[in-house]
């Protein structure tokens, strides 16, 4: 053994302060810093992309150049989908706090966690040099014949870069697997997970099992525009729609990607912020379990008016209403947690709490466009742009920022300024549905996504839609700033100031090299918060008032 | 031992998939030749990669890969198999 | 001597050697979804056009697919003997087995740069050198397309697989792989073998579509 006596003085952060060793740790808890910082660069670049198509479409005529519109969505899409979404949660949350919250020392494979990260990186290069020749105007699906035999973007370089993305999430997904499977501390069964842990788990799995798939069809877009062979070309004999299945095979398991981890976060905040044990757990537990797996039956959702035959439709979207069960299991139970709790509205609970409500309007909408002919009416409008805005950004985004807010004094030691993080709480939510409900209106009048203008006569609703996206931007900039105020001047927080049960929360904060002194023995199932007394009992037995 | 026969045994399946695709088979050729090939998999999966004895979480994860490629033939096969115009 | 400690997060040998494993085993299932996808695309394109799949497979060269076929079968079982003398502690059976393995590699991918040349002659390279045979419908096309993507991809892992071989035969000459921890060489061994399986499924899609 490593003598971990020796570095259990210091934390993390101080333990060493070259840059080298940042760039070649194998410590967890640095390479979610890491993945932090990477996710943040795009997640501005995103954005700033999305500033300039609701700039764009604040008037009917606009002031970007049609092509240009195209290549800032296509760009969006593309930089928001695999450079922030899909690893936000995962790597940086779920990278520090995985091992912890288990009773681990670190991840089962430290040197792939890093090189993780490099690979991360390396894709993000690619599609930088993609953005920077021009950018692509596929859109972030890629549609083929377009993309390989009209487009005259960089489509092979963003391909490339989401092909060697795409080894990142699976590295990461296979050692959070690994990890969970093996390293679990004494006394830590399947049913004494937190349920963050189980988010991270079955997101783990679908990384695993969906992303290679999405790999080898970039891969042959990219081969059939390079090699000008038709590989998905009619006029050779080649199938479209076969691109589409092997395309949503992937990508509508990767809206669950970005879901499942949030899911797991806004367990951990509901029940921490009402001191209620989370009802249900078992439920919840099984919930996400057939989340991950009914994820992979529904691809053909997207392909119902793309020429797909009407009984494989049918399939489809009786597999798709199957989903509401899991969905809405996770809505009640979360409501449920609330009943008669000793509920606080800090930050992280009101990101929680607008996440149930957002998630409950993506996810019904969300049936609303699984109907076969109610989706013919609907489909690539703005409908179905608001819907999934409602599940990744009204979902994802919120439970990411609520879960950083929650476990920013375990990463940093520090208090964020509470006052501030509720008012950027409540101005994200202002902000997001004045950004996106418009757009269920828009998409039911019959706005088709991706056009570059509209008719005068949808000018109001659009304009409210640019109004709410400018005071999102604003409510998602403040966090960068009164956090990295926090991080000079903000208060000690202590080992455990939200009083939780994890067991992340019962070693120092910032948490020493290895985590624990001793790897900790679990004897009491999560969430075991009383609501009455207003007591705790954390997972390895210790009790607090 | 094990090692030398499964080796010999999979050589022979080798033998019998050629055989079977000289022989007129129509329809069935394919079925027999993957059908082999499974068999073959099986055994390197058994034998070379030591997945013999009870069961355990390696199975679960050598089996995940191939559960999982039958969603996607199966359900895709939803479309293929009646849409109009196809081939 | 080696240092026999487990990692840190590890509290022994073995707990860390089947962790490597069971790593490795992940990484299969996902190897076999990412080359599943491709041979998905085979069977839909083969079952629409039969015709003329099975002319364009009566091109592939039948020799050197069957000779490699036999050349990965034997050098997984190569592998696996490889893997019992490290167990046994035989470091020279050891080395020989690995060479052994390597070698049959190395044969398999001169093999396959053969067969690539004689392709090339044959001008059934899509978008290189191209010509449809007479009579030949023109979907034969992605027949080859689907040929070379799945022959290249598989030369890569091999390649790779060969690497990883010859970076274990250093490890052996370190005196790094002892019975009491092999774990890394049963990981490039699963590897290896799984590779191996790839070829046992691309070789009646290639080879032995149109033979009758």
């Amino acid at each position: 053994m490593v003598s971990l006596a020796a570095d259990l003085e210091t934390s993390y952060l101080e333990s060493e302060h070259t840059v080298a060793s940042w760039l070649f740790t194998r410590d967890h808890k640095r390479i979610a810093l890491l993945f932090f910082a990477s996710i943040t660069f795009f997640f501005f670049i995103g954005g700033f992309a999305a500033t300039l198509i609701r700039l764009h479409l604040a008037t009917p005529q606009g002031l970007l150049q049609p092509d240009i519109y195209n290549r800032m969505f296509a760009m969006h899409g593309i930089v928001m989908v695999w450079f922030f979404l899909i690893p936000s949660i995962p790597t940086t949350l779920g990278n520090f706090v995985l091992p912890l919250a288990i009773g681990a020392h670190d991840l089962a494979f430290p040197r792939v966690n890093l090189l993780s990260w490099y690979i991360f990186n390396l894709s993000g290069l690619v599609l930088l040099y993609a953005l920077f020749m021009g950018g692509v105007d596929t859109g972030w699906t890629f549609y083929t014949p377009y993309s390989t035999l009209f487009s005259n973007g960089y489509v092979i370089a963003a391909a490339l870069a989401v092909f060697v993305n795409g080894f990142s999430s699976i590295m990461t997904g296979l050692n959070f697997v690994v990890t969970v499977h093996r390293l679990r501390a004494p006394g830590m069964t399947w049913m004494h997970l937190p349920l963050f842990v189980w988010g991270i788990y079955t997101v783990s799995l679908v990384m695993l099992l969906a992303t290679p798939v999405l790999a080898m069809t970039v891969f042959l877009v990219a081969m059939e525009r390079f090699m000008r062979v038709g590989i998905f070309d009619p006029s050779l004999g080649g199938d479209p729609l076969l691109f589409q299945h092997m395309f949503w095979f992937y990508s509508h398991p990767a809206v669950y990607i970005m879901i499942l981890p949030a899911m797991g976060v806004v367990s951990e905040l509901v029940s921490c912020y009402a001191r209620k044990s989370i009802f249900g757990y078992t439920g919840m537990a099984y919930a996400l379990i057939s989340l991950a797996i009914l994820t992979f039956f529904v691809w053909g959702h997207h392909m119902f008016t793309a020429g797909i035959s009407i009984y494989s439709g049918v399939v489809f979207s009786l597999m798709t209403f199957f989903v509401a069960l899991p969905s809405a299991v996770k809505v009640f139970n979360w409501t449920a947690s609330l009943h008669k709790g000793r509920i606080s509205f800090d930050a992280p609970m009101l990101y929680a709490l607008g996440f149930v409500l957002l998630f409950t309007i993506g996810g019904l909408t969300g049936l609303m466009v699984a109907t076969l002919a109610l989706d013919v009416h609907l489909q690539d409008t703005y409908f179905v742009i608001a819907h999934f805005h409602y599940i990744m950004v009204g979902g994802t985004v919120s439970a990411f920022f609520g879960g950083l807010h929650y476990w920013w004094p375990k990463i940093t030691g520090r208090l964020y300024p509470e006052m501030w993080a509720r008012f950027a709480a409540i101005l994200t939510f202002v902000g997001f549905n004045l950004t996106f409900f418009p757009q269920f209106v828009l998409g039911y009048l019959g706005m088709p996504r991706r056009y570059y203008t509209y008719p005068a006569q949808w000018q109001s609703w659009n304009v409210l839609s640019s109004a709410g996206a400018s005071i999102l931007a604003f409510a998602y900039i403040l966090p960068l700033g009164y956090l990295a105020w926090s991080l000079l001047w903000g208060e000690r927080s202590g080992p455990n100031p939200w009083r939780a049960t994890g067991l992340e929360w019962q070693t120092a904060s910032p948490p020493p090299q290895y985590n624990f002194a001793r790897t900790p023995t679990v004897t009491v199932a999560p969430y075991a918060y009383d609501a009455e007394t207003d007591g705790f009992t954390a997972q390895n037995g210790v009790t607090g008032a | 031992m094990t090692f030398a026969v499964a080796w010999l045994v999979l050589l022979l399946l080798t033998g019998l998939s050629i055989l079977s695709a000289y022989l007129h088979l129509a329809v069935w050729a394919p079925v027999v030749q993957f059908g082999v090939a499974a068999t073959q998999a099986a055994i390197v999966f058994i034998v070379f990669m030591r997945l013999r004895g009870p069961a355990s979480l390696k199975w679960l994860f050598a089996g995940a890969g191939f559960f999982w490629l039958l969603f996607l033939y199966g359900l895709s096969m939803t479309d293929y198999a009646s849409r109009r115009g196809w081939p | 001597m080696p240092d026999l400690r487990p990692e840190i997060q590890y509290a022994t040998l073995a707990q860390q050697g089947e962790t490597a494993q069971l790593g490795m085993w992940g990484f299969i299932a996902t190897e076999t979804l990412f080359f599943g996808a491709l041979i998905f695309g085979y069977f839909i394109y083969r079952h629409a056009y039969p015709v003329a799949f099975a002319e364009a497979s009566k091109d592939a060269i039948m020799w050197c697919g069957s000779v490699n076929i036999g050349l990965l079968l034997t050098s997984s079982l190569t592998m696996v003997l490889a893997i019992e003398a490290a167990a046994a502690g035989e470091r020279s059976a050891l080395k020989l087995w690995l060479a052994a393995t390597a070698a049959l590699g190395v044969i398999f991918i001169c093999v396959k740069g053969l067969e690539w040349y004689l392709d090339y002659a044959d001008k059934v390279v899509p978008a290189v050198n191209f010509t449809l045979k007479p009579g030949e419908p023109p979907q034969a096309e992605l027949f080859w397309i689907f040929y070379f993507i799945a022959t290249g991809f598989h030369a890569l892992h091999l390649t790779i697989g060969v690497t990883l071989i010859c970076y274990m035969l250093l490890r052996t000459r370190w005196g790094d792989l002892t019975p009491a921890y092999y774990a890394p060489l049963e990981v490039v061994g699963l590897y290896w073998s799984f590779v191996d399986t790839v070829w046992i499924f691309l070789y009646p899609a290639i080879y032995l579509a149109g033979r009758s």
